[in-house]
């Protein structure tokens, strides 16, 4: 055994081995893992040589234990900041783990220190063109499949402080008893544990990517089903729905028709609830996207901002994945097509073409995906550039066709704030509803739910009044209208 | 030393309305970052861009600060510069710096302001070059008459005052030789709306009394016994920021109607929906494709619920009545 013959042998074996594997490299694989077991047992002995380190990081580069090498290459620099070879192996590994940004620094301190190295200046070279490339990339890519944060969650590790006294999860579960609690705990402004959050979204997002984008239902006689417009992030005029009409229940369903977050306070609270529920009822709890569903929307109205300072930002990419697979519209007895912005740009189109969009996405520029979330609904006949400079404005006509077309009797869609919460226009073909009272804290408008019975159809309106909130500024915005108008 | 009085509701008001030209400041600073219009000045003033500010509030300060300038601009090119302005109540405003870079100066430009904005404002014109500069540049000596509460150049003068105590503000702007002759433009920016009416009264009466060729132009909330304007009233209370002078502000003609029953010969007044249609729509167009607007709803209601009135008064003849939009 070497080590029991002394230090000194130890060292004389690693000069000799160091020795072969630099000078004449054709080392196999076999020599750089004997030449690992050696630096690790040299440096059992003499644990602070940097040249150790550095050199046990070239032998695990050579052997694809990439993580090791960088690890020790990061020793090495630990013990000796001045060793540039320490730096040239540390960026080595990060180039072999793909982290370019990371391994250019690195470079860049090579060629600093040492300007005539010629190896190193192309090294650096290669590796900015790299990060360059990546950047442009990353750029240009708009939609493109990115990876997934869940697959980089590792939610079962996350562990619950003693001290935390807010809802959990039962066995992993939403229950009933975990929503009541976690509304009382939202109510006083408390914070849900950042595991159940992610436990939330990440099983929401598995539950809607299963739904088609069209969601077809069928209401008995005797089933009735509430309809609830734009909530956008005031959740105490929420909480106010359900006191009014009831927590969902399968006795007792709710559609909420897109825009749960942006501009109101609360958003967090509003949208987790929402999923909470969406993951106790599935068959009973709808949630159709809404344009603020999105990440133009949520990073210049509030919702992005709320998710980082509350959370992370990685929790708010995983919320723009999961609002990517919310539903874009629904059915009721197919006669009741719900949707959050209008109809469409053009006519011809069908309820089959609903099913087949491909809705994982970001909301294209145009066509029906963009309508769907987008458009409004005139007075006149035929179609407008719209006031939004999104999509399109349709008259009575063009709603009279699509229904005609698709067997219809009338759409129920949101978008627009309303004085009275609601409107019905186009002869009652075209229903708005909103519900988000005294809308920015300024409006003054009413909001309303619509009760839909399964035995006529018939819209039956009921509207009610803002209730107080605490006095807490949205993320990113300032609850401008509220604090200033225009002093 | 006297004893400190206690602190009473009217200073608890007062300083809710002097926290009101910081909300402003902000909010141009934030329209300005963001280009809607250019004003250099205003970072020395507010170093910090701060919070994102709503869209609709971008365009309602672009359509006040147009409009505002565009009545300005005119009344000091039609008197060809021979004239003053007077801006009660000015806050951090960057308008004599923007005059200047223009070659559109009064002969004197004066703010008026309470005492501890004034000093602040003050503090910011001694300590960054870019504003003391121009100010150095018009004045025709090598010091410039300073005191904790006042400025006095050349062309430039601040003044730190309480508008309700009219005599004390005329005294000051005469000491500072504020010229009754001269055609004269006064400009109050959501002022007049924190006095009561008897007190915004006497100001724009006092104003009609000291120039006989003069426009005062009052920008502030319109347009308030709806449920919008009860919302903002609500929501400023809350602030505790009273809006002792919302009885005028029912409507554009009561707007106009404290001008012409104080001595103000003729008045015309709009509301902002109407003032920003009538900017130029090619800027128009270049701001709006800032930043989207989510709702269009929200903006109207803002606009419609802010004005701008112009009332005038012409021994001169200069034709100050046709000054418009």
């Amino acid at each position: 055994m070497l080590l029991s013959v002394g230090r000194i042998v130890i060292i004389g074996f690693q000069c000799i081995y160091f020795g072969l594997v630099n000078k004449y490299f054709i080392a196999t694989k076999k020599d750089y893992e004997n030449a690992i077991k050696y630096y690790s047992e040299a440096l059992e002995v003499n644990p602070t040589n940097a040249v150790y380190y550095s050199n046990r990081s070239l032998a695990y580069l050579r052997t694809e234990c990439y993580g090791y090498a960088l690890a020790d290459a990061t020793k090495a620099l630990e013990i000796d900041k001045n060793y540039i070879k320490g730096y040239y192996r540390r960026a080595t590994s990060n180039m072999a783990l793909g982290k370019f940004k990371a391994a250019l620094k690195d470079y860049e301190t090579v060629v600093r220190v040492r300007p005539n190295d010629k190896d190193a200046k192309m090294k650096y070279q290669e590796c900015n063109k790299i990060v360059k490339r990546k950047a442009f990339e990353r750029a240009i890519a708009s939609d493109e499949i990115k990876k997934s944060v869940v697959d980089s969650l590792d939610i079962e590790s996350m562990t619950i402080e003693d001290d935390y006294e807010g809802p959990q999860l039962e066995d992993g579960k939403v229950t009933l008893k975990f929503m009541k609690e976690m509304m009382d705990w939202f109510k006083d402004q408390k914070k849900l544990h950042r595991k159940c959050a992610y436990q939330i979204l990440v099983q929401v997002k598995d539950l809607l990517s299963k739904l088609p984008s069209l969601v077809e239902i069928t209401l008995k006689e005797t089933e009735k089903i509430t309809i609830c417009g734009d909530t956008h992030g005031q959740y105490y005029d929420l909480l106010n729905i359900f006191q009014l009409n009831g927590l969902p229940s399968e006795t007792n369903p709710y559609l909420f028709n897109g825009d749960f977050v942006d501009r109101g306070s609360f958003s967090l609270e509003v949208i987790v609830t929402l999923f909470g529920f969406k993951l106790l009822y599935p068959d009973h709890f709808y949630l159709l996207r809404g344009n603020h569903e999105t990440d133009n929307m949520n990073q210049m109205y509030g919702f992005e901002g709320e998710i980082k300072a509350k959370y992370t930002a990685q929790m708010f990419q995983l919320f723009s994945e999961v609002f990517q697979w919310l539903p874009l519209a629904q059915c009721i007895n197919s006669k009741v097509l719900v949707m959050h912005g209008g109809l469409f740009s053009e006519d011809g189109v069908t309820l089959e073409d609903l099913r087949k969009i491909e809705r994982n996405r970001q909301p294209p520029d145009s066509g029906p995906m963009c309508d769907l979330l987008w458009s409004d609904p005139q007075p006149q006949n035929g179609r407008s550039v719209s006031k939004r400079g999104v999509s399109c404005q349709f008259g009575p006509d063009v709603t009279e066709r699509f229904l005609e077309q698709n067997k219809l009797d009338f759409v129920v869609r949101s978008h627009e704030v309303k004085a009275e919460g609601y409107e019905v226009t186009h002869s009652g073909k075209c229903i708005t509803v909103f519900s988000a009272p005294n809308y920015c804290d300024q409006m003054g408008n009413k909001g309303a739910y619509i009760h839909l019975r399964g035995s006529d159809l018939k819209p039956e309106f009921h509207q009610f009044t803002a209730v107080p909130h605490p006095n807490v500024k949205p993320m990113a915005y300032a609850n401008t209208l509220m604090q200033m108008g225009m002093m | 030393m006297a004893a400190r009085r206690p602190f009473t509701d009217t200073d608890t008001a007062d300083e809710a309305v002097r926290a009101t030209c910081d909300d402003a400041t902000i909010c141009k600073r934030y329209a300005t970052s963001k280009g809607y219009w250019k004003d250099p000045y205003i970072q020395y003033f507010v170093r910090s861009v701060g919070e994102r500010k709503a869209p609709e509030i971008n365009r309602g300060y672009y359509a006040r600060v147009q409009g505002v300038d565009h009545l300005l601009d005119a009344f000091i090119k039609k008197a060809e510069c021979d004239c003053q302005v007077i801006n009660l109540g000015a806050g951090l405003d960057t308008t004599f710096w923007r005059l200047k870079d223009k070659n559109l100066m009064p002969r004197k430009f004066f703010e008026v302001d309470f005492p501890t904005v004034v000093a602040r404002k003050i503090h910011n014109i001694k300590t960054k070059p870019p504003l003391s500069k121009p100010l150095i540049e018009t004045h025709s000596t090598d010091s410039l008459l300073l005191d904790a509460h006042s400025l006095d150049s050349d062309r430039y003068c601040i003044i730190g005052a309480d508008l309700r105590d009219i005599s004390s503000l005329d005294e000051k702007l005469k000491k500072f030789q504020l010229n009754p002759e001269l055609p004269t433009l006064l400009l109050s920016e959501c002022v007049l709306v924190y006095m009561t009416p008897s007190q915004s009264s006497n100001v724009v009466h006092w104003a009609a009394e000291t120039f006989h060729t003069a426009m005062f132009i009052n920008y502030e909330q319109v347009n308030m016994s709806d449920r919008f304007g009860q919302v903002m009233i609500e929501n400023l209370q809350r602030r505790q920021c009273t809006l002792a002078g919302v009885e005028a502000c029912q409507s554009l003609d009561s707007q106009k109607e404290r001008f012409l029953k104080t001595g103000w010969q003729h008045a015309d007044a709009l509301d902002m929906i109407t003032v920003y249609s009538m900017l130029p729509q090619e800027d128009m167009a270049r701001i709006e494709s800032l930043e989207f607007l989510d709702e269009r709803e929200l903006l109207q209601q803002l606009l419609q619920h802010y004005s701008i009135c112009w009332a005038t008064k012409d021994r001169l003849n200069l034709g100050l009545s046709q000054l418009a939009f």
